[in-house]
């Protein structure tokens, strides 16, 4: 039986080591926030981070996964107040919804390497996730939007820091 | 005309339907539901609760929870009902709350009498029956309130869910007065159409852009949508679907291997007498993950039925043959004498335009989870039409639909897809089979190649103009399957104008436009090999995403062959003579409006670059949101189009919520760009060629272009802005390649291969 580190805690599966990360998550550890949308690779509403990187997890065996630090959308922030999800709010980003775990979580590695990315930077690595309902534009007010946040928060924790 | 969307007016609401009885227990008004094991607790608000109508209850805590009877697939209709409700009760945006209304025919739409979503009808069909509903809580809660204080209730004011006597400093918070139980006011249906609403200029929520309530669910997983049903003790089904489309049906299965998978529970080859699948087998497993493995292992030899040798060749091939022959089809539309006026007209244009095959792909793929306790089938699913879906699951399972509970959740993405049942078929067969809950959950692969698509079209649109370049004549013949018969409802078809029986409206529907044109009239031919081998179904916006495509271009063609302005040609047909009288003059003005946005006519572009314009109405006539689009594209000498931008004006009437205007029309653009450039599925061997989103490809978001967008809003009712903004875009790209290059494409979507080759050598 693996045992998958999600979230800062350690969980045992009853899933074979080819079960797609994805299903493990959904169904074992009944923590639905991150989606089915294609099962190929090709629409990211599956997307968590493996050791910080944004992963497909339906791309994602369970037994390629044991002992590395997964993250999923419910881990991301303690309450839902990462400055990506504060700022999907303030944008009103989400129509349906489906794909925003998904997206948001791939921004937040873009985000986790670069707070000042420019928006060529932003459409690069957002395009593989796709959003039927288009909010693409709102996606990437957002992001900015975040990132402004984040750059703030750290200038002034710099300021803080004692020299 | 389509008939079973007639005008829309307060007078229209069937409020005899409704049950509006202030102070009534909830528990009285379960209807035929009453005793029904699970549904009464669900539906039964506690008793403290005061519930000023079926649509909203008001705790003692002060929250008010409104009921939402549509489905939410992203356009915010339950909060925009919290938002109408809120309006008029005179409550604090943070005390309200939704829900998702159950199958009851309690929460049926006033106007429409089912539950169903669609049409971009929900706003402007429900605005009047929840405003009067929030009304009347709000007077019954004045009138708790003054005999509580002892004050007249004349001398009340409400706001923030705080009800003042400004005289005596008294005040009671709404949940002061429910927990009173001073609450008990009732209304007649006669003394509900009696209350007077507020004006538009006494308003304080309907146009605020307040946070909508769904959206920080949707930011931290905790939304559930169907596919996060979890039941205990469930099962998971995963389908195996045949080659063909529709038609197909199982000679054998050989289960040996499926066998071997651990966690096999059982493999169950449908009997659908409802007739929505054919030919589909399902697996049930302990995880959805051995289900799949299961369905893999099965071996299923099928015969391919009467569609298995078609293509998308062959449907195009019989529109052709069909629109030749002079005794198809019904009249949708027949003004005065086309083949007269088209025969002594001084120039006539003749052109064919057509669609592909269209897919929905909603980034949920389809699921649903079925569960029998006692006598009762429990379907758990996002779903736009429970009237029907919950008949089609009851006919799935043999029984009466009055024992089906349809539990609505957020649909991750509905554009039409989810009207239809079919995911119900395997979920309730299966769970009967194997005596557990089953949730069956589609592939990606089930998902696309079993689609209710939007179907393949041909029109063919011949136009007169006389010697003064004055637009005469415009016949119009339009051939598909038939999404909207396919249901077998005869309320939804509509009659022939030469009433050789009803049509369906939905394949027409935008071809009834607001041009004044003295002699016109559009054809409704079903292409029944299309609608057999292609069963089609309700993409956001329906017929107009094909008529307008036809129209809106012929309308260029015109303006071309005439040496107008395809702008200035427009407007002045749109004159607003006789039934174009006000219709005529809101497009036009919008027209007008996209044009000066966009610029319009006001600077030279660079060679290679030009605009193209639109206008377009909504799904039906009555329920127009009136739309125009000026679209800014470069065409490079290889036939390659960059659609640089897109500026779209829509004249909704009224706005609830100014912001979700902004996000449904630019969605809806986006839609319409996505559909006019990138979309395209085929049919070959009876089958969907197109899997997965590598080879059927919707917009991505580096396709997207600058979308300016402008809204009007002139106090008129509030109409729906889903959908008019999907149609009104591949026509103006088509006009806008035609102005910058001089290549006309007539099909669907737009290749770079038919630009180049439609390019003056």
């Amino acid at each position: 039986m693996p045992t998958l580190t999600i979230n800062g805690r350690s969980m045992s599966v009853d899933a074979a080591n080819d079960t797609p990360l994805l299903w493990a998550i959904r169904e074992q550890l009944q923590m639905t926030g991150t989606k089915f949308g294609c099962g190929a690779g090709l629409c990211g509403a599956c997307t968590v981070h493996v050791n910080g990187e944004a992963v497909r997890s339906c791309q994602t065996m369970v037994g390629d996964v044991a002992g590395k630090k997964i993250t999923t959308i419910e881990g991301l922030s303690a309450k839902g107040d990462h400055p990506l999800q504060k700022a999907w709010i303030a944008e009103q980003v989400p129509q349906c919804g489906y794909c925003q775990s998904g997206q948001i979580m791939q921004a937040a590695s873009l985000l986790a390497k670069n707070s000042n990315p420019t928006k060529e930077e932003v459409v690069a690595h957002m395009d593989g996730n796709l959003c039927r309902c288009m909010t693409y534009s709102r996606i990437q007010k957002a992001i900015m939007r975040a990132a402004t946040e984040m750059r703030t928060a750290s200038a002034a924790g710099n300021e803080r820091r004692p020299t | 005309m389509n008939q079973h969307v007639k005008n829309v007016t307060p007078e229209a609401t069937d409020l005899s339907r409704r049950s509006f009885l202030v102070g009534t227990a909830a528990t009285g008004l379960v209807l035929g539901y009453a005793g029904v094991p699970g549904i009464g607790e669900a539906l039964a608000a506690a008793p403290a609760n005061f519930e000023p109508s079926v649509w909203y209850a008001i705790a003692p805590d002060g929250l008010v929870t409104v009921t939402c009877g549509k489905a939410d697939m992203g356009q915010h209709i339950a909060s925009t009902m919290a938002q109408i409700v809120c309006e008029e009760l005179g409550a604090k945006w943070s005390d309200m709350r939704v829900n998702l209304a159950s199958n009851d025919p309690k929460f049926n739409d006033p106007v429409l009498g089912a539950q169903i979503t669609g049409g971009s009808w929900s706003t402007m069909m429900n605005f009047d029956a929840m405003s009067r509903a929030g009304a009347a809580g709000r007077m019954a809660l004045t009138e708790g309130a003054a005999a509580s204080m002892g004050v007249p209730a004349g001398e009340l004011t409400v706001r923030d869910s705080m009800i003042v006597h400004a005289k005596s400093k008294k005040q009671m918070s709404f949940a002061d007065v429910v927990k009173s139980g001073k609450a008990t006011k009732t209304f007649t249906a006669d003394e509900l159409k009696a209350i007077k609403l507020k004006t538009p200029d006494q308003y304080t929520m309907i146009g605020v852009s307040v946070p909508q309530i769904d959206i920080p669910s949707k930011t931290n997983g905790t939304a559930k949508y169907g596919m996060d049903v979890m039941i205990p003790g469930m099962a998971y089904g995963a389908v195996v679907t045949p080659p063909v489309r529709y038609g197909a049906t199982v000679k054998s299965v050989d289960y040996s291997d499926a066998k071997k998978v651990p966690g096999f529970i059982k493999a169950v080859t449908l009997d659908d007498k409802t007739q929505t699948t054919t030919g589909w087998v399902v697996a049930v497993a302990n995880t959805y993950a051995n289900a799949k493995k299961a369905a893999a292992a099965l071996k299923v030899s099928y015969d391919g039925g009467p569609n298995a040798k078609l293509s998308s060749q062959s449907l195009l091939d019989e529109a052709k043959r069909l629109q030749k022959l002079d005794d198809s089809g019904q009249f949708f539309v027949k003004d005065g004498d086309p083949a007269a006026a088209l025969g002594t007209a001084a120039k006539v244009l003749e052109a064919e335009y057509t669609t592909s095959i269209n897919i929905h792909a909603p980034m949920e793929p389809m699921n649903a989870t079925a569960e029998f306790k006692g006598d009762i089938l429990h379907i758990y699913s996002g779903n736009q039409f429970a009237t029907r879906s919950g008949a089609i699951a009851a006919g799935a399972a043999g029984i009466d639909p009055k024992f089906v509970v349809m539990h609505q959740m957020w649909l991750g993405g509905g554009f039409g897809r989810r009207l239809d049942a079919d995911m119900m078929v395997p979920a309730v067969q299966a769970a009967k089979a194997v005596g557990k809950p089953v949730k069956v959950i589609y592939t990606r692969e089930n998902d696309m190649t079993m689609d209710f698509s939007r179907p393949l079209t041909y029109q063919k649109v011949k136009a007169g103009v006389d010697g003064d370049g004055k637009l005469v004549a415009l016949s119009h013949d339009v051939v598909s399957a038939w999404p909207t018969q396919r249901w077998g409802i005869p309320d939804f078809l509509s009659p022939s104008v030469d009433k050789k029986g009803p049509l369906d409206a939905f394949t027409v529907n935008g071809s009834d436009f607001f041009y004044t044109v003295p002699n016109h009239n559009v054809r409704a031919i079903k292409n029944e090999m299309a609608h057999n081998a292609t069963p089609s179904g309700q993409l956001r916006s329906v017929a107009p995403g094909w008529t307008f495509w036809a129209v809106e271009s012929m309308i260029d063609e015109i303006a071309a062959a005439t040496g107008k302005d395809p702008a200035q040609f427009r407007i002045s047909l749109l004159d607003g003579a006789g039934k174009n009288d006000g219709g005529a003059q809101r497009l036009r003005n919008t027209l007008l409006a996209a044009m000066g946005l966009a610029g319009y006519g006001t600077k030279k572009l660079p060679k290679g670059e030009g605009m193209g314009v639109a206008c377009v109405s909504s799904q039906e006539r009555a329920t127009a949101s009136w739309t125009a689009c000026v679209a800014h594209v470069a065409v490079a000498p290889s036939g390659e189009v960059t659609v640089k931008k897109l500026t779209v004006a829509t004249d909704v009437g009224t706005q609830v919520h100014p912001d979700n205007i902004r996000a449904q029309v630019e969605g809806a653009a986006l839609w319409g760009l996505s559909l006019a450039m990138y979309e395209k599925a085929t049919l070959k061997d009876g089958g969907i060629e197109q899997t997965n989103f590598d080879g059927y490809r919707p917009l991505r978001m580096s396709q997207m272009p600058e979308v300016a967008v402008a809204v009007i809003a002139n106090g008129e009712k509030a109409t729906g802005v889903g959908e008019p903004a999907v149609t009104v875009v591949a026509p103006a790209i088509g006009n806008a390649i035609f102005n910058a290059s001089g290549a006309r494409v007539r099909a669907l979507p737009i290749t770079a291969e038919a630009v180049k080759g439609a390019m003056k050598a």
